[in-house]
């Protein structure tokens, strides 16, 4: 007994040492350096003679990207960017040249995350990972991304030509973590043909929207005559989930916060979320909104019930424009089809996500995209402890030239995202580079061309970059959902809440207190959201 | 007059519906999942107006395409391929270990016998979700240093480590067809010379067929199916794992994601089909001598 004793003992001491072993730091053996200089050409071909001394002929890298089908510019951006940098070695007569090993791309951002947390540990997670910029911090605090602050420091001119609020998300405790990718706004859709049979006025509604003069009572005004008038089913359809974080633009609506950036908590501000889950009940109860939307099908009901003008109202995202023409969610005629650009421009007006209140502000959301370097990048490569800092800078190389503003253009026309270069932004407005585009006339990588050739078809076309064009001011506007690492539990809470209160099993009141209850219940969540606020009295929905 | 029980007909009928009532929500949720790998759009429901007949998820499937307008090709064949590996992976470890080592409980009386088994059923009892920390510890302490090997060790791992959890079952169930098979027949072989092994493998494995292929079965459907491990450890997709990260809800085109559903069924529609009368055997513990 003592023996079998003694062994057990000796077993967990064993264990616990060797899983203080696992994941400790390591030792940085990086020898050979390249200083970056912030010219494009000359860093790179100083880093392929570098790789040519070393006897480094191939460099393998891979990239892992998530998101919606259209979006695979996510990963095929890594794919151009090494072939425009093997062009500038072949050119100049060196020897090396950038393999990129796997593409691996899923349709979930949540589960390529997952996936990224898991592998990159063991050493088997992608060189390049683009998600979303709200788990920046946490892989940054892990250690599992490269941080490139110093490197970035070399080409502010091109950091300069991103969208600063972009930049500004790609930081992690004041240090650069990725280049942003793309992001995206939230516009309110109007269905024109809905609006004229009720004489809702469009002309010039986005700019009363701007100034907080057309706000959420006047959407449930003529949501509320559209139904009675039979104009349409319903009055107004919005997301749902708690992954997709739309709803939320209500309490920015409502001069609400989410964060507080002095103490780093989430807030729960108890007015704004009050008067968000008043505005959901009120729809609800007026049959104005589906009672239970929240767990309607996005393909069988959200988005015909949309495109096939059964809503006035619509809270959307930029990238529904080519997806309405993209996928086949039109069966009026019969057989499902996806819409024709000229459809969607007749049919939808777009505007901001107005104001809750007369004189506030209108708000939009978004949730960039970010490149980020796996902090172990380039290991499968020969040399690499000599090398490290050489595979590092070549990385970001990468991500720099993948940034390049007709690259991040393609990816914006052909999945409707929004531009996050202001050189890119330029370029999608020029018809003779759409023209282009849409033949493939262009100087991309060949594979990437095959690989995006019917996307391109489905979607490039001059009222698509129009649109683009027309909802990049909302970026002024834009509001981020908070990247704490606690702030999917809240998610989660909000949207029980919002269910609740749609199906009317709970009043406004009684969903903030819920949401309150459940935050306290939660020993982390109480320690990391702060309570603000209560909820008021004798405030009134919707507003004279 | 019969010689066997028989039971009234009136009865019969009653537990065939039955049955048949039982089974129909999955009859129903495996009906829907094929026809809408063959629809434009899902059918989630009986009304036959939202079934637009296409072959096109099938195409788009074998050519590796996850959306029918998506630029990435995946090699589904390669994905199959992975689940296969392992599925036929757990299949023969399982059942190899099995066979001996039910073999060895059912004929050989040694020192802690009794313990053994009581431990196998108590093993049984831990869910694979409950001791994957334990397990993942070990996968970290064995990590190959070389990535040229990390692709094969985490099959291996895998493997070994989804068969652990088969094991302990299996081998209950070994015995139990052992159990089944009169002694004379061994002792024939032994008096005649044979080892012990050569007992085993040309008199007794051929007498227990029936519930080898049947152990064999059920580990190659918990390789197939498993999804917590194979996600955990093996470093390529399978088609579990290429099937959850690709439903998206929202920008999947679903359609396509049932036609990959139901090439994952598959196995397991075939196998329970053209094997139940073994499975029967090996539920009732034996078969007759």
């Amino acid at each position: 007994m003592r023996t079998a004793a003694v062994w057990l003992i000796a077993l967990v001491i064993l264990g616990v040492v060797a899983s203080g072993c696992i994941g400790g730091e390591e030792a940085n053996t990086s020898k050979v350096d390249v200083q970056l200089s912030g010219d494009f050409t000359k860093d790179v071909l100083e880093i392929g003679k570098v790789l040519e001394q070393n006897g480094v002929k191939e460099v393998k890298f891979s990239a892992w990207g998530s998101g919606d089908p259209n979006s695979v510019m996510r990963v095929y951006g890594i794919v151009e960017a090494a072939r425009r940098i093997n062009k500038i070695w072949a050119d100049n007569g060196i020897d090396v040249k950038i393999t990129i090993t796997e593409t691996h791309y899923v349709a979930s951002f949540q589960d390529a995350y997952e996936e990224y947390l898991s592998k990159q540990p063991l050493g088997q997670a992608g060189d390049f990972f683009v998600n979303s910029y709200a788990f920046l911090p946490t892989l940054a605090d892990e250690g599992y991304i490269l941080e490139i602050t110093d490197y970035a420091t070399a080409y502010q001119s091109v950091i300069d030509d991103f969208y600063p609020s972009l930049i500004e998300a790609s930081k992690f405790k004041g240090k650069l973590y990725g280049l942003p990718q793309d992001t995206e706004a939230r516009p309110l859709y109007i269905r024109k043909d809905v609006a004229q049979k009720i004489g809702f006025d469009l002309t010039d509604l986005d700019e009363k929207v701007k100034n907080g003069e057309f706000t959420w009572s006047d959407v449930y005004y003529w949501a509320k005559k559209a139904k009675e008038e039979g104009a349409a089913e319903w009055g107004l359809i919005h997301r749902k989930g708690s992954a997709h974080p739309d709803l939320i633009q209500f309490i920015f609506a409502f001069g609400g916060k989410l964060y507080n950036p002095n103490n780093g908590k989430l807030v729960l501000d108890v007015p704004a979320v009050y008067k968000w889950l008043y505005v959901e009940w009120k729809f609800a109860r007026d049959g104005l909104l589906p009672e239970d939307i929240m767990s309607w099908d996005w393909a069988k009901q959200i988005h015909p019930a949309v495109v096939e003008g059964r809503t006035l109202f619509d809270i959307g995202g930029t990238w529904y424009w080519t997806e309405w023409q993209t996928k086949q969610y039109y069966a009026k005629d019969g057989t499902p089809r996806g819409l024709k650009p000229e459809e969607v421009k007749e049919w939808f007006y777009y505007t901001l996500f107005p104001a809750g209140e007369k004189g506030g502000e209108p708000v939009t959301l978004s949730q960039p995209f970010v490149w980020m370097i796996n902090s172990k990048a380039g290991q499968l490569n020969p040399k690499y402890d000599e090398l490290k800092d050489v595979y590092h800078k070549l990385a970001f190389l990468m991500i720099i030239k993948a940034s390049d503003p007709d690259i991040n253009a393609i990816h914006s026309v052909i999945s409707s995202h929004l531009p996050v270069r202001k050189a890119a932004a330029e370029l999608i407005k020029d018809e003779k580079w759409l023209n282009d585009l849409k033949s493939l006339n262009i100087d991309l990588d060949e594979k990437v061309k095959d690989n995006i050739r019917e996307i391109v078809q489905a979607t490039v076309h001059p009222i698509n970059a129009q649109f683009l064009a027309d909802v990049s001011y909302m970026l002024e506007y834009t509001h981020l959902a908070p990247a704490h690492p606690k702030y999917p539990a809240l998610a989660d809470i909000f949207k029980e809440a919002v269910d609740k209160t749609l199906r009317g099993e709970m009043t406004p009141e009684e969903a903030v207190n819920y949401i309150i209850q459940k935050v306290k219940a939660d020993p982390e969540l109480a320690q990391n959201v702060e309570i603000q606020g209560e909820v008021p009295k004798d405030w009134k929905f919707p507003q004279e | 007059m019969k010689d066997v029980e028989t039971r009234p007909k009136r009865y019969e009928r009653v537990i065939i519906l039955a049955l048949l009532l039982a089974s129909l929500p999955l009859i129903l949720g495996f009906s829907l999942l094929t026809i809408s790998s063959l629809s434009t759009n899902m059918v989630t429901n009986l009304d036959p107006d939202s079934f637009h007949s296409t072959l096109e998820n099938w195409i788009n499937l074998f050519k590796g395409k996850i959306a029918t307008t998506g630029g990435i090709r995946v090699n589904i064949w390669r994905i199959t391929l992975n689940t296969l590996v392992v599925a036929l992976g757990v299949a023969g470890v399982v059942t190899g270990i099995s066979a001996l080592a039910g073999y060895s409980l059912s004929r050989i009386d040694f020192r802690g016998r009794k313990i053994l088994m009581v431990l196998l059923l108590i093993l049984h009892a831990f869910p694979g979700v409950a001791l994957i920390v334990g397990v993942y510890l070990l996968y970290r302490l064995t990590f190959p240093q070389s990535h040229d090997l990390v692709g094969l060790y985490s099959f291996i791992y895998v493997i070994l480590a989804r068969a652990a959890l088969e094991i302990p079952m299996s081998i209950w169930l070994m015995k139990g067809f052992f159990d089944t098979i009169p002694w004379e027949f061994e002792w024939s072989g032994i008096i005649d010379g044979a080892s012990r092994i050569t007992v085993w493998r040309k008199i007794m494995l051929p007498l227990i067929k029936p519930g080898v292929l049947a152990v064999a079965l059920f580990a190659f459907l918990a390789g197939w199916q498993d999804i917590i491990y194979v996600r955990t450890f093996l470093i390529h997709p399978t088609l579990a794992t290429f099937i959850e990260a690709n439903i998206e809800a929202e920008y999947s085109h679903m359609p396509l994601i049932a036609a990959a559903g139901t090439v994952y069924l598959l196995p397991t529609i075939i196998f329970f089909i053209t094997a139940q009368q073994l499975l029967l055997q090996s539920y009732s513990g034996g078969i007759k001598g």
